[in-house]
């Protein structure tokens, strides 16, 4: 087994691992398993407000007439349709006022899945708005910290593309692995050199994760110090 | 969170309760798969579905109180997310706007309230509680333009008079200590676990200083021995701290019709849970102490409430425009779009993008292989191609180019222009392609035959000019040398980057012509004073070698600013004429190697891009050969002059060479005539023998002098 490389079979044991350790942590993660396939992925939904700017400036020509009825609710035009509208609304004195903030709340879809090409795992991710209107390249571009991002556009690493989810068959993100192993092999070197344990995916996911806006508590890592199992990179087995 | 604290200190003795509201929330994958579903399965069934979604009570402060679905909706037997309570909804999508427009909203609330009502009076709630927590989702799915129309509702039944709070809400952690708390989370886990799931949405509680115990709702007789005053826990997705969530509802309903009498003070646990950085708390929770009125004593379902208000705060539906990442048309292009973003965020990240994508091309009748042109084009980015061709398709085009189709050749064929254009439309729908069916007036094709013949040839010229001052770039790519000679002249006079492209057998030039720079009002009127003099005295001053010899030798080839840079007909010194004429069918038509045609396109196309990505454009100095070693011009590379290829020996050279000035096409006499006579010079051209324009130029002195010098020696 060559350095940085991730069998498929380590893979689902990482991933097996890191349910377990989800599960005692709360975070969220469960796997998806793909009707009448063995594929499956790992999935977890993140809720954030944020600012977007929903005016890309890329493609403004095209998108500037549409944008504005993204969001936008539906008046009826016409004076029958508002009278019918009148009928619905009954007076409701339980209602609280509900607190607006200013930035808007983004649901952010994770799904781990395993590239067989690569070699390694693949982050795909999607946000979209409480609508259901997921998010443009742009718009996630302008969620993404500012720190992070001039480090990901100097640095093609980890750059953000748009793909269909392999498994789904929908308009996807992902974090192009094309890099993975380079910056893997390090930590791993160092880690067997210390002739330490490290969870892969762990250590892979918290590298990448921040950048899209996954946070990994440390608690996995401490958790791990205490489990059982381990994936041992000196196992001879793959 | 002001408001909130206004209310609580004002009197608590009438203070009504009032409950958070739920907040829809779609995930990118409910409205594909509604619309696979509407496509597959539902068609034109309006009837009623049931679907399913979820709420979850470990929310962060500060997010709204939702419900949200996902593409998993449509499994009503589906697993709930985990820790999370699920809510059955019935899903009425309509055929039309009008249709969503005047469904009867009221009518639907009150008959999903009705059926609330009816579980609570039956006792069947007490037994399976999620029955109280329903919702109602109005959809008209328009997949035509991908937008999508939808209401919520969440039914909730109503007390007359409101709920009075009998003690200001507080927090768990003020009233609970931190062991009974501990012993609740205990207590509430084992509920949890005995009953096989991960939530539990209500739920009656029992505590005293150190014990917490928690029992399902069905076994309130036995539970509760004392019910003076009892607990009842709900699974609250509210953050607010001083307001419960919905669920909390019809709850409060069904205690007061199964228990109502029996009941003085009710004491609510609105359960909450959560998680951060891997550590759990729940002391955040709420309790309320509330005073439950009394129901009305008939069994008529009370008045109902629950239309979602839309994001304007009014009562209305909402709609959602999912064109950008749904609509087939739009995916295609933004993923075009995206290559080429990630091209310069991986490969080039000083590329100017914009300059290419704006750019519009026109390729007046260029050669048969010009459509493969159109993918280079589309990979760039260029949207605006503007296709001239007068020939009709035959069939052994489409073996050749991929954009004809057999059908294409049927009924005496298509016009290659138009069908280029419907076919480029069809493979990626986001281009702006325009085709033009029509001739190039060409020297020595006369067009004088008839007055018909005439008009149509001035109506072609002027049709050319506009298209040509309308684009950016000039891409000629046609069979014959004199066919290119119009466009080349109205190119140099407009001041448009022309990219020429010719083959032969097995060679073939892709060249930029010279850019001339643009006009000087006063150069220009002196040099029409005087070239008419210079043409009539025959020019002496012109050497037999031409201008090439004229300029100093050491920058012969190098470092040749691109005004000063010929054309195609530069290195010509026999002006463009009838090249069909007396030759064979296969001499007419240009015989070239299958694969040539593509190379040169490609390289074309390439070569547009480096030329636009170099600052100075059409004026940049053209590389050589000798190029190749220093360092590139241009973040793509080097803007060369000509490639010349040799598919023989599978090798490119990159010369560049001068203007000419006795050139039939880019010499300034020529563009001069052009410029002031117009048509009526170019019917001249196009009328009389190649002679014109060498007698013009002084091609003909040059010739005369040269075999003067040969004679001589």
């Amino acid at each position: 087994m060559s350095l940085g490389v991730l069998e498929e079979e380590t893979f689902c044991h990482c991933c097996h691992q890191l349910l377990q350790q989800s599960e005692q942590l709360r975070d969220g993660w469960t796997w998806e398993s793909v009707q009448g396939s063995q594929e499956g992925y790992l999935r977890k939904t993140v809720l954030r407000s944020a600012v977007i700017n929903s005016h890309p400036v890329w493609n403004q020509e095209e998108s500037s007439s549409d944008s504005k009825t993204h969001t936008s609710c539906h008046s009826w035009p016409d004076q029958q349709g508002q009278e019918k509208e009148q009928c619905v609304v009954d007076e409701d004195d339980g209602v609280c006022v509900v607190p607006e903030g200013n930035s808007q709340v983004l649901q952010y879809e994770y799904h781990i899945l395993y590239s067989s090409s690569y070699s390694t795992p693949v982050l795909y991710f999607r946000a979209s708005t409480l609508e259901g209107r997921s998010l443009s390249l742009e718009e996630v571009w302008s969620s993404v910290h500012p720190n992070f991002k001039t480090r990901l556009l100097n640095n093609p690493l980890s750059t953000i593309t748009q793909q269909e989810h392999p498994l789904l068959g929908q308009p996807f993100f992902m974090l192009h692995p094309c890099r993975t192993h380079e910056f893997m092999r390090p930590v791993l070197q160092s880690a067997q050199d210390q002739r330490g344990q490290v969870n892969y995916m762990l250590t892979w996911l918290s590298v990448v994760g921040p950048l899209v806006g996954l946070e990994v508590p440390l608690n996995y890592n401490f958790k791990l110090q205490n489990a059982i199992q381990y994936y041992t990179l000196t196992s001879p087995q793959t | 969170m002001a408001s909130d604290t206004k209310e609580a200190v004002s009197s608590t003795a009438d203070l009504k309760l009032q409950f958070a509201p739920f907040s829809s929330a779609l995930e990118a994958g409910f409205w594909h798969q509604l619309t696979q579903k509407k496509l597959n399965d539902y068609r034109l069934d309006e009837s009623a579905k049931y679907i399913k979604g979820y709420y979850y009570n470990g929310d962060a402060v500060g997010l709204p109180t939702r419900l949200t679905l996902e593409f998993s909706a449509f499994d009503v037997d589906g697993p709930t997310p985990a820790r999370c309570c699920p809510a059955v909804g019935m899903l009425y999508n309509t055929n039309t706007l009008d249709a969503f427009k005047t469904t009867d909203k009221k009518a639907l609330l009150e008959k999903e309230a009705k059926e609330i009502w009816d579980a609570i009076q039956s006792g069947a709630a007490v037994k399976d509680p999620s029955l109280l927590c329903r919702f109602i989702l109005l959809t008209f799915a328009d997949l035509k333009k991908y937008h999508f129309y939808y209401w919520f509702c969440f039914p909730a039944l109503c007390f007359p008079e409101g709920i009075k709070i009998v003690q200001q809400p507080s927090v768990l952690e003020q009233v609970f200590s931190a062991k009974q708390i501990a012993a609740l989370q205990e207590a509430y886990d084992g509920l949890c676990m005995k009953r096989g799931t991960t939530a539990v949405s209500y739920f009656l509680m029992k505590y005293t200083d150190d014990t917490v115990q928690l029992a399902p709702l069905q076994d309130w007789d036995t539970f509760f021995t004392d019910t003076k005053k009892v607990t009842v826990g709900v699974y609250d997705p509210c953050t607010l701290s001083q307001h419960p969530g919905w669920p909390l509802r019809n709850l409060l309903v069904l205690l007061a019709n199964q228990w109502g009498s029996k009941l003085d003070i009710v004491e609510v646990l609105c359960f909450r849970d959560r998680t951060l950085q891997g550590s759990r708390s729940i002391q955040h929770s709420v309790i309320l102490q509330l005073k439950l009125p009394e129901l009305p004593s008939n069994s008529a379902c009370p008045k109902s409430v629950g239309w979602e208000k839309n994001p304007k705060g009014a009562m209305g539906p909402r709609m959602v425009n999912l064109s950008e990442c749904m609509d087939p048309k739009r995916l295609a292009e933004s993923s075009v779009d995206l290559n080429l973003k990630l091209m310069r965020w991986r490969l080039v990240p000083s590329l100017d993008l914009d300059k290419v994508v704006k750019h519009k091309v026109s390729s007046p009748r260029c050669w048969d292989s010009r459509l493969q042109l159109a993918f280079c084009y589309i990979g760039w980015g260029v949207r605006h191609i503007t296709f001239v061709d007068n020939a009709k398709i035959s069939y052994s085009n489409p073996v050749r180019q991929p954009l004809y189709e057999f059908e294409d050749c049927l009924g005496g064929g298509k016009s290659k222009a138009v069908a280029a254009v419907e076919r480029l439309t069809k493979i990626f729908p986001g281009v702006k392609a325009e085709g033009y069916n029509m001739s190039i007036p060409m020297p020595g094709h006369p067009v004088n035959f008839s007055q018909a013949t005439l008009s149509q040839a001035q109506r072609d010229v002027e049709q050319l000019e506009k298209l040509i001052s309308e684009h950016d770039v000039v891409f000629l790519l046609m069979d014959t040398r004199e066919s290119r000679w119009l466009p080349t002249v109205i190119a140099g006079c407009k001041r448009k980057l022309v990219v020429n492209a010719a083959l032969g057998f097995d060679t073939f030039v892709v060249m930029r012509h010279g850019l001339k720079k643009p006009p000087v009002s006063q150069n220009v009127s002196a040099r029409t004073d005087s070239s008419p003099s210079c043409s009539s005295t025959s020019s002496s001053s012109s050497t037999p070698a031409g201008s090439v010899t004229s300029v100093p030798v050491s920058s012969l080839f190098s470092n040749i600013p691109g005004h000063k840079l010929g054309c195609y007909f530069c290195n010509d010194v026999v002006a463009p004429g009838d090249s069909t004429r007396d030759r064979t069918l296969d001499q007419q038509c240009t015989v070239s190697r299958p694969g040539l045609a593509m190379i040169a396109g490609a390289l074309a196309v390439e070569m547009m891009v480096s030329i636009l990505q170099h600052s100075e454009g059409g004026y940049a100095v053209a590389s050589s050969s000798d190029d190749r070693m220093n360092e590139p011009p241009t973040s793509l590379g080097l803007v060369p002059h000509q490639i010349r290829g040799f598919l023989s020996r599978f090798d490119n050279v990159l010369p560049a060479s001068l203007a000419f000035d006795k050139c039939t096409a880019c010499s300034p006499i020529v563009l001069d005539h052009y410029e002031r006579e117009g048509f009526n010079f170019l019917s001249k051209v196009f009328n009389s023998s190649h002679s014109f324009l060498e007698d013009l130029t002084g091609l003909t002195l040059l010739h005369q002098e040269t075999q003067a010098a040969e004679e001589g020696t």
